[in-house]
């Protein structure tokens, strides 16, 4: 086709669309939307980490006349359904029934157990006090090992006759021979803490109810539009339902899934009380029960050869799932997607345990399981180079999959579609003079000045493939779907400027830029004037059941669409303006929105004046051309298989592209307060074509703030009773803009062989190898006193005794 | 994270701020910037039913030289404080506190008066009061009385303040030809304080402790002097091992608290290591 370039704008820093906006406070979020007549919402929630609910009196805030509607665990079992078991859960030997509060039992502190819609917010507030619960207070199992300690131990889960809820293996070529014949077998037990990405907006949702037409309409700031309406459509039995997405205060995982929970039960305040009903979550709610990333520990052993070379890798695996089944697995089986990181390894073994606890529930967050996997890794690698007495980076060099295999197929069956891994940790140790910071650090260390530096690699797979569980769970009969499928449509107004409409709502990976920037190039007009349409509508947009901004995909499925989108419209504007103009379409030539004959500056049309003839003017139209120019185009990766749906050898491919980055931390240990400053912190990256450098960058930046800070302290404690004792964002430890260190970064691109501009996924990359980073280089700094660095948080107070302990 | 409701009343003065809270002495709650009492509303933890603002109240918001004393109007903002050229000439301890308490809009609405009769075992400023040997004002329905430092904090967030006084000025003195600072361990920036040292103290040419006073905050539920350390220093040459071994006395009889943040093994290790650290960067001054 003549002189479409996709790649026009791609790789610029254009113009932000969405920045401006967001940025000076003039983000339209959910707590912006007023409806007539609406109430607000507040949540009954459990003060007790596990209890019987023996009965609820609601009596009191019923009969107030400012009180329209109340909602008990007796209304959530009359007028709603258990929502289905998802693909997490499919390897429960019984089903649970997850009703959307608590209807029977307590499981966590923060539970909902029921809900208030009143007049105001303050008035619901007054009520919740007049709510009274009769709990029968049972033992709290907070712990795994504790919960699964036996009989002794309560169960939280009765009909599963366990605390642990399921048990299961991954096992990729043969880890017997690899360690039989091993020269040395390497071990080390670790552990990463719970925690979360804290979105500046908590969860929030509007909820109305037309009752004449039954149409349910929620504007919420969920990340997955789908997996609101399957939610609202299993729990309350309702056909018509719009979900409207206004801006996010970002995601990160958080607004996936128990997000579904509140919406529900909003919804049925709507229902009940025949008004509008608003909720917005308090900061408080948000950090006792919207979620956290698992808590994992890690039994690890690597067989290993003398000239340093990984043969095979097993681990166990002990997974705190918190009190729901619903997303038992989902940190386990996400180790498929790097599960063999940036290295050759052919033999692995995962051994993977799901324990419920009375704890918060798990939830998709920033990599999920994937920070987990890479941690692993570079910290057995670490191991490994100690227990050979080689350099860290060597060992990794010794490992590490080469250029001229790609693409590679993993153990595991994914495939590694491009990537220079030996060349983004030769420049990054190029970058920070890795021998040079040797030398000063052996120097300092004579002064008495710990120095540390961490080396550590690892890939950052994007997009989505819904079978890859089935590959613990083989007694799945069918698919819980799989590839990924996004659409989106495109509309050249009469008015000659573009319209997008995605099928993905934007929760900080700016669509409205990136996306005009790709359909500009193949359409021919200045990415100016393509607006994408907020808020996202289901009633509007097309379907994307891979759009959820989760699993990185934005950059293959929305992207992807865009492009098909745009494609078919360029083809059916040449049709008709080649009709118009007299010529082959395949003559035309367009830019800056007009369509030219090459050779005859006279016959040209502008995009508003075919946009006249396509919505008005039926005589100027080719024969067999519809009127209109909008198009739809749903996008499947075409490059799924092999693998898409795994076989009876368990390969999947877990996620489509995989990017890379190798990051160097450089810090300084004091060791008498154990305060760990990070001096430097470096990451040459591999995400592919960029799009949009600045929008790349920031997904970076703050990817990496995040993993760092992570390492450094901020975490969920919770006291023996199952109480969370970190509910506001100061005691959780969040990192502020004064702790999180400036963050370098060089982009070092292989554009994938299988995306339509070399794209690959940038948005939790840095969150994946940067706890490893911060644990390998706070365990060098502090190598003259012996400490050995396995469970994160780093907090001061831990390092300090991390340093007694070795000494001691 | 509404408050419950509540009266609100926003007198045009001093005296109308006593009455009505001689009036109101059961369930009134004094207002002025709101950077504690705010937040404890929203969470339900406080629920006053009556609100008196003082926070218009221009009389108390004042910061002037007053001969050998400097007098700070409750109603001084900590930014006021911190920004003051008198104070950084004549007693910079406070400002060098003021500028490190929360973040910027804290330190722009919250008020120096306001913070110290919250009394929050974690609060910075009561480390530089007490160090300062400050005088606080309280004002009554019968006048007023002058409180010293250290009879001020008896505990968590309880002062010696009557229900019907108000704190309306901060009294301290000079210290010119003084060496100070204010050091302080916080998770964040714009953290409370794990534990907080405030150091003022004055040396000889050759050396010699001259005078000290050390304070100490967020270590146990009121803020305190850490009188033996400063006995074991004045008359001392300051030398790094005197003043690490002296530092090492300040837990001596202290029960250090424990939460979230820190055991009291580790808050009392860091006690001693910042003394050490606040003395020597007093003396870098």
């Amino acid at each position: 086709m003549a002189n479409a370039d996709p790649k026009q704008y791609v790789g610029l820093a254009t113009r932000s669309k969405e920045g401006p906006r967001l940025a000076t406070g003039q983000g339209r979020y959910t707590d912006d939307f007023t409806e007539p007549g609406m109430l607000q919402a507040v949540f009954l929630r459990s003060p007790h980490a596990h209890a019987r609910i023996l009965g609820v009196d609601a009596q009191a805030a019923l009969s107030r006349p400012d009180v329209f509607a109340v909602v008990t665990p007796e209304d959530m079992k009359r007028d709603t359904k258990p929502f289905r078991p998802g693909r997490y859960a499919a390897g429960l030997k019984k089903p649970v029934e997850e009703y959307a509060g608590a209807v029977d039992k307590v499981r966590y502190v923060g539970e909902p157990v029921g809900a208030v819609a009143a007049r105001d917010r303050s008035t619901a507030e007054d009520v919740l006090e007049s709510i009274t619960v009769d709990y029968d207070i049972l033992p709290a199992n907070t712990d795994v090992h504790q919960a699964m300690a036996g009989e002794d131990a309560s169960l939280i889960y009765e009909e599963l006759g366990a605390n642990l809820a399921w048990q299961g293996t991954l096992e990729y070529g043969d880890t017997e021979k690899a360690f039989r014949e091993a020269d040395r077998v390497v071990r080390e037990n670790l552990k990463i803490h719970r925690y979360s990405s804290t979105p500046l907006e908590p969860l929030a949702c509007i909820a109305s109810f037309d009752r004449f037409s039954k149409k349910l309409t929620v504007r919420t700031n969920t990340q997955v539009p789908e997996n609101i309406y399957d939610a609202l459509r299993d729990a309350l039995s309702l056909d018509d339902i719009r979900v409207i997405i206004p801006d996010i205060g970002g995601g990160f995982g958080q607004k996936i899934h128990l997000i579904r929970k509140y919406v529900v039960i909003v919804a049925l305040l709507a229902i009940k009380s025949g008004r509008p009903v608003k909720w917005i979550e308090d900061r408080n709610e948000h950090m006792m029960a919207a979620g956290h990333a698992c808590e994992q520990h890690f039994d690890v052993e690597a067989a290993v050869k003398n000239d340093g070379t990984v043969t095979g890798l097993r681990f166990k695996e002990i997974d705190d799932v918190g009190g729901s089944v619903s997303t038992l697995t989902i940190h386990f089986t996400n180790k498929l997607n790097n599960l063999s990181n940036t290295y050759k390894v052919q033999n692995i073994r995962a051994d993977g345990y799901s324990v419920v606890t009375n704890r918060c529930p798990v939830i998709p967050n920033r990599g999920i399981g994937k920070p987990g996997m890479c941690y692993i890794w570079e910290r057995i690698i670490d191991r490994v180079a100690q227990d050979l007495d080689m350099d860290p980076s060597e060992v990794r060099f010794q490992n590490l999959v080469q250029p001229e295999q790609m693409p590679y197929t993993t153990p595991n069956g994914n495939v590694y579609d491009s990537g220079d891994y030996p060349g983004l940790l030769k420049r990054a140790l190029e970058k920070v003079d890795y021998p040079g910071l040797k030398d000063e650090q052996a120097r300092e260390r004579e002064k008495g000045r710990y120095l540390g530096i961490g080396v550590v690699i690892g890939v950052e797979p994007g997009g989505r493939n819904a079978a890859r569980d089935m590959a613990i769970f083989p007694e799945m009969k069918e698919t819980p779907g799989s590839g990924g499928i996004n659409g989106a449509t495109i509309k050249l107004e009469k008015n000659g400027t573009i319209a997008l409409y995605l099928g993905s709502p934007n929760c900080g990976q700016a669509h409205e830029t990136t996306t005009a920037q790709v359909a500009a190039g193949i359409l021919g007009v200045s990415p100016d004037v393509i607006s994408t349409t907020t808020p996202f509508d289901s009633d509007i947009a097309p379907w994307g059941v891979a759009a959820a901004n989760s699993g990185n995909n934005f950059h293959l499925y929305d992207i992807g669409s865009i492009i098909g989108a745009a494609t078919q419209l360029r083809e059916k504007v040449l049709k008709v303006a080649g009709h118009i103009l007299d010529a082959q379409p395949s003559d035309l030539e367009i830019a800056d929105g007009v369509v030219t004959v090459p050779g005859f500056p006279r016959r040209k049309l502008t995009f508003a004046e075919l946009g006249k003839v396509a919505y008005n003017n039926q005589a100027l139209l080719p024969e067999g051309i519809d009127a209109g120019l909008q198009t739809t185009f749903y996008y499947t990766f075409p490059h799924a298989q092999p693998n898409m749906v795994p076989g009876k050898d368990g390969r999947v491919r877990a996620q489509f592209t995989f990017g890379a980055g190798a990051h160097v931390a450089v810090v300084q240990v004091d060791p008498r307060t154990g305060k760990v400053e990070v001096l430097r912190y470096l990451i040459v990256g591999d995400n592919g074509t960029i799009i949009n450098p600045d929008v790349v960058d920031g997904q970076i930046y703050g990817s990496a703030a995040h993993g760092i800070a992570v390492a450094l302290g901020e975490g969920f404690v919770y006291d023996d009773e199952g109480q969370l004792l970190t509910i506001t964002l100061t005691d959780y430890g969040k990192c502020s803009t004064a702790e999180t260190p400036a963050i370098e970064v060089e982009h070092a691109p292989s554009p994938s062989a299988f995306t339509p501009l070399g794209q690959k996924a940038a948005g939790e990359g840095a969150a994946i190898p940067s706890p490893a980073a911060i644990a390998s280089a706070v365990e060098n700094a502090l190598e003259p006193f012996g400490v050995k660095v396995r469970d994160l948080p780093l907090t001061p107070e831990r390092v300090w005794q991390l340093i007694k302990e070795a000494q001691a | 994270m509404i408050p419950g409701a509540f009266d609100y009343h926003a007198p045009a003065s001093l005296e109308e701020a006593l009455s009505l809270l001689s009036a109101n002495l059961d369930d009134a709650k004094v207002l002025a910037g709101g950077q504690s009492l705010l937040p404890l509303m929203k969470l339900r933890l406080a629920k006053p039913e009556v609100i008196i603002d003082i926070g218009g109240l221009d009389e108390l918001n004042y910061i002037r030289e007053d001969g050998d004393h400097i007098a700070i109007g409750a109603l001084a903002t900590y930014t006021d404080v911190a920004e003051s050229e008198l104070i950084l000439s004549r007693c910079p301890l406070l400002a060098q506190t003021a500028v490190v308490v929360g973040d910027v809009q804290v330190r722009n609405r919250g008020t120096v008066g306001g913070g110290l009769a919250h009394a929050d075992p974690a609060e910075d400023l009561p480390a530089a009061i007490l160090a300062l040997d400050a005088e606080l004002k309280a004002t009554g329905p019968d006048g007023e009385r002058w409180i010293p430092a250290s009879d001020f904090f008896i505990m968590m967030l309880t002062t010696s303040l009557m229900p019907e006084e108000l704190l309306t000025e901060i009294r301290v003195p000079a210290r010119d030809g003084y060496k100070s600072s204010y050091q302080k361990v916080s998770r964040q920036a714009a953290g409370f304080a794990i534990v907080g040292v405030a150091v003022c103290l004055k040396e000889s040419a050759e050396g010699v402790c001259e005078d000290i006073s050390i304070a100490v905050t967020g270590m146990t539920d009121v803020a305190f002097r850490a009188e033996k350390v400063e006995t074991a220093l004045r008359g001392q040459k300051l030398e790094d091992g005197a003043i690490a071994s002296a530092a090492a006395l300040v837990t001596e009889g202290i029960d250090p608290i424990e939460d979230v943040n820190a055991t009291p093994a580790y808050r009392a290790h860091l006690a001693q290591v910042y003394v050490e650290r606040t003395i020597q960067a007093a003396r870098a001054r």
